[in-house]
């Protein structure tokens, strides 16, 4: 008697809330505009943004005590989790700010009139970005504020040289001796899982091989049972033999190759005096140039502040310390990664990073992704 | 004044919008959360259950969250039930201490809880001294697969082992009461009758009937916990996933139309068949309780023990061991805390510095300060105390109220709303409060005290689960020669209700501000509307960075430190409110 009356109240709630939703479903189509604020405007600057380790606390105080604008944040888990917030949050905006999108996610926000234009690109400062920076996307919507290339790294204690010599190609990689030996974040939930997913879509169409692609490939990797991972991190900490993992509690050290940053092993001898046995695998058309923006919310209250942040983070005070605080590197003309312990001569530069554009990327995403997890599953 | 019979139609007011209010509070998100996914995906909720055998990765998580779940549940059996035992049967020195110890693990945030565990299995913890490689499946573990075929037994014996160091104080807390308060003399007169001649005979005929509720109890929860189970699986089962932390992982893009619709069908179907299999397991809960509740309080806890005196070698290293378990991947955690490694031309070395607790006081590492997170933490936690005792102790009132009146049925539907916190997603819920404050009060979005309304719907449950046998067991006539003594309304509340309750408070206080400390994953959806980062909080962030810095690890281990010691303290304080002789209880 009562189960059926509660049921019947659910149902009911469920169907008034139906009607509620009615008027929510958005069009397909839009035009960008200007929204109004979508937030109270209390002269505070609200910044959505994932764990940027650049924004530390000095660096914010600095600001802050410069300024006179008081800031708050709105963490989440990582440059996928903002473009997922501006989405979730479209109608009615809550921060001023967003930092940390990457050129994988930034034309999904432009197309989908997430963020407006910015005034940084009139300001002198801009003149200082590296061409580098600006080469996936030079418009004024967002701004490049670090960078940083995609690629894989491999353990040199492994790849000795006689047991297992260096992949020349991909396809080593799907070869008995890497059998169960790699960890790859997914690019479902990782933004470097998602850009090396990317390099490998434009390998794989611009090898001698056209009876394969990219996909063939996954599946045969997963085949070669690669290890799939939610994040970066626990690829990289958990599975991946060659870096830090090793000495942080929890360490399973089963692969002894993955995706991270071909400048990874610089970072690895910086913490460590110099010393790293990981390196990068360099293989044209297998890394991704990433290249992260802040830009300014459409929906902000605080327009005029964000303006001010983004000049304060693109200053050369604050941009050319990215490789100490960020561990990326800097879009500031001219500027490199320190050479302290080893911190530049470990970092390999890529010699020929992938060349998708972002509006491709943004167009053929959804499917990539599906064909990706149809070929890992 | 009000006369009784007003007095009873104010209660019942009181009441009854209190429920409406709770019950609003999980459904409402629950079902507009639920909404907005059949409407991203245009499915109804019918077609997403029946859906959920086409996803390969939900019904993989659904296999191993069940097998998970109820190796986990005989595992805390087996090391809950002789603690337990034990504990409940003989007299024991310092047993408020003992039990604070056995019994912190419960409060312990998951995620702390999981890296505690990651120390003690570890290849250079104190399981790899004796041979047995759960993390890197070597030796024995490594041979265990070989010849099994079964994938990741050592990551899988680390999850049970974690859930039953979790759950274990649920077997304790239930059970030790039953057993404690149990009159000896049942037992010695059992012994002389056929029925009870050997020590299977009296498992059947004694043991079984009387704590058999309990343990079904204990272990029902148990199943409960380790179903909806999240950080524990996220680091120790790299490899597999639960429904909980599937969804976890897909709930970010989730609710959104026109993107990514894959993730919305996941959570969507994989909520629903949770939510089936959850509320079953929690309507048995319910039941059992009721059960256990009635069977116990049958002599004094200190005359029983003293009657059996203290226990022998085998029951003090049986507890013993069961405190070192329960003990040694906190002592880990705060060991940690002090550890930094230093690699010089490949030599790794290890540091024991107060660096990395300089470092976190300060925040200087892109998250909040400790002392911030700190001060978050205790008004979150104060303010969750005021609204769940609230709100709990009027719930167990109605619910006792109801019984007394016989209508059981009532009763038992209010008691099952208690527990529905814990049986619905935590996922939905955040999701359908983030997008109905979108909807509806976008202002209310940023609003400082957002976060209280998980923290509430957490701990509410345990705040009746432990105020409902109090209540149930003060005799109303007590109410009546108060009011013939002539005490005022106010007085004969006081005297005839609340001076019974003060431990059960006291105990309820004390474990919803531990739960409120330690609380993750509930909230960990609404911290995207705001900058509220707790404690709990600054610990998955800082374990999520990158740890190319080696002060990294060491902060977010101090930070934990600063939770373990606080719950701690109030796990005591709690022991301590406790009048002598009224037996663990939960």
């Amino acid at each position: 008697m009562h189960i059926r009356t509660i049921f019947t109240l659910i149902m009911m709630l469920n169907l008034s809330l139906a009607g509620c939703l009615g008027d929510e479903i958005p069009n397909e189509q839009e035009v960008c505009t200007t929204l109004s604020a979508g937030h109270e405007d209390d002269a505070k600057l609200r910044i959505l943004t994932y764990d940027v380790l650049a924004l530390t606390d000095s660096m914010i105080n600095e600001f802050e005590n410069s300024t006179g604008v008081e800031i708050e944040f709105i963490k989440v888990s990582d440059a996928g989790g903002i473009l997922d917030q501006l989405m979730l949050t479209k109608d009615a905006q809550q921060a001023d700010l967003m930092i940390g999108l990457d050129n994988t996610y930034l034309q999904t926000a432009i197309e989908n009139c997430l963020i407006r234009e910015t005034l940084f690109k009139q300001n002198l400062n801009h003149e200082n970005i590296s061409k580098t920076a600006l080469e996936s996307y030079d418009g004024n919507l967002a701004i490049p504020f670090d960078q940083g290339t995609v690629c894989l790294n491999y353990d040199e204690s492994f790849v000795d040289g006689e047991n297992v010599s260096v992949p020349t190609s991909l396809w080593n990689l799907t070869e008995s001796q890497w059998k169960g030996k790699t960890a790859f974040p997914s690019p479902l939930t990782s933004s470097p899982g998602r850009a090396f997913m990317t390099a490998t879509i434009d390998y794989f169409e611009n090898d001698d091989d056209e009876l394969t692609d990219a996909f063939d490939w996954w599946s045969a990797m997963y085949s070669n049972d690669a290890i799939f991972t939610s994040g970066w991190t626990e690829a990289y900490e958990i599975h991946y033999t060659g870096g830090y993992g090793e000495y942080v509690t929890g360490h399973i050290g089963d692969a002894s190759l993955t995706v991270s940053y071909c400048h990874s092993p610089g970072v690895e001898a910086y913490y460590s005096s110099n010393w790293t046995h990981s390196t990068s695998l360099n293989l044209p058309k297998s890394s991704f140039h990433q290249v992260e923006y802040t830009g300014i919310i459409n929906g902000a209250a605080n327009v005029a502040a964000a303006e001010q942040f983004i000049e304060y983070l693109l200053s050369s005070d604050v941009n050319t310390l990215m490789p100490e605080n960020n561990l990326m590197y800097s879009v500031i003309q001219g500027a490199d990664l320190p050479e302290t312990d080893g911190y530049r001569y470990h970092s390999d530069i890529a010699i020929e990073t992938t060349d998708i554009p972002i509006s491709r990327i943004n167009s053929e995403m959804d499917d990539w992704i599906m064909k990706w997890k149809s070929a890992t599953s | 004044m009000l006369n009784r019979s007003n007095r009873l139609v104010v209660n019942s007011i009181v009441q009854w919008s209190t429920i409406t209010i709770f019950s609003l509070a999980i459904t409402l998100p629950f079902l507009y959360a639920n909404m907005r996914l059949q409407s991203v995906t245009s499915m109804n909720s019918i077609s997403a259950i029946t859906s959920f055998f086409q996803y390969s990765e939900a019904t993989d998580a659904l296999k191993f969250t069940i097998i998970e779940s109820i190796f986990s549940v005989i595992l805390t059996f087996i090391i809950g039930l002789p603690l337990a035992w034990q504990l409940g049967r003989y007299e024991w020195k310092h047993i408020r201490i003992i039990r604070a110890l056995l019994s912190i693990p419960f409060v312990i945030p998951a995620i702390v809880a999981a890296m505690g565990f990651i120390a003690l299995i570890d290849d250079q913890g104190p399981l790899s001294w004796i041979g047995i490689d759960l993390r890197g499946e070597t030796g024995i573990i490594g041979t265990i697969s070989s010849i099994t075929g079964f994938e990741n037994p050592g990551h899988f014996i680390a999850l049970i082992l974690a859930h039953a160091w979790f759950n274990i104080s649920l077997i304790i807390r239930m059970v030790e009461p039953t057993l404690s308060t149990m009159d000896p003399i049942w037992e010695e007169q059992l012994r002389m009758l056929p029925s009870g001649n050997t020590r299977i005979k009296r498992l059947r005929n004694l043991w079984i009937p009387f704590i058999g509720p309990a343990v079904a109890c204990a272990s029902a929860l148990c199943f409960v916990f380790s179903f909806t189970s999240f950080a524990l699986v996220k680091w120790l089962t790299p490899n597999n996933s639960t429904l909980e932390s599937l969804m976890a992982e897909s709930g970010g893009t989730a609710g959104i139309y026109n993107y990514r619709i894959d993730t919305s069908e996941i959570v969507l179907a994989v909520s629903l068949i949770q939510l089936i299999i959850l509320i079953s397991a929690l309507a048995i809960t319910s039941h059992l309780q009721k059960k256990h509740s009635l069977r116990h309080s049958m002599i004094s806890e200190l005359g029983a023990r003293t009657q059996r005196g203290n226990s022998g070698l085998v029951g003090k290293i049986i507890v013993i061991t069961g405190m070192i378990f329960t003990s040694l991947p906190l002592a880990l955690t705060v060991f940690s805390s002090f550890r930094v490694r230093e690699i010089n031309n490949g030599v790794v070395s290890n540091n024991y510095s107060l660096e990395a607790w300089k470092q976190v006081w300060n925040g200087d590492n892109s998250t909040i300060a400790l002392h911030e997170a700190l001060i978050n933490s205790l008004i979150y936690a104060l303010i969750t105390l005021v609204i769940s005792i609230s709100i709990g102790w009027i719930m167990a009132s109605c619910i006792n109220r109801l019984e007394q009146e016989g209508k059981n049925k009532l009763a038992k539907m209010v008691d099952l709303i208690s527990l529905a916190p814990l049986g619905v997603s935590a996922v939905m819920i955040g999701l359908g409060v983030l997008l109905g404050l979108l909807r509806w009060s976008p202002e209310l979005f940023n609003w400082y005290f957002i976060p209280v309304l998980p923290h509430v719907l957490l701990t509410t449950p345990f705040v009746v689960r432990i105020m409902l046998p109090a209540i149930r067991s003060i005799d109303p006539s007590f109410e009546e020669q108060s009011r013939m003594l002539g005490h005022s309304g106010l007085r004969c509340w006081w005297h005839a209700k609340v001076s019974f309750l003060i431990a059960p408070i006291a105990v309820a206080s004390s474990l919803s501000i531990a739960f409120s400390l330690g609380e993750f994953g509930a909230t960990w959806i609404l911290v995207r509307s705001g900058s509220w980062d707790t404690l709990s909080i600054l610990v998955d962030q800082l374990m999520n960075q990158p740890k190319f810095n080696p002060l990294v690890y060491p902060m977010a281990m101090a930070s934990a430190t600063i939770l373990i010691v606080l719950t701690f303290i109030l796990f005591l304080m709690a022991e301590r409110m406790r009048p002598k002789g009224e037996g663990s209880g939960f």
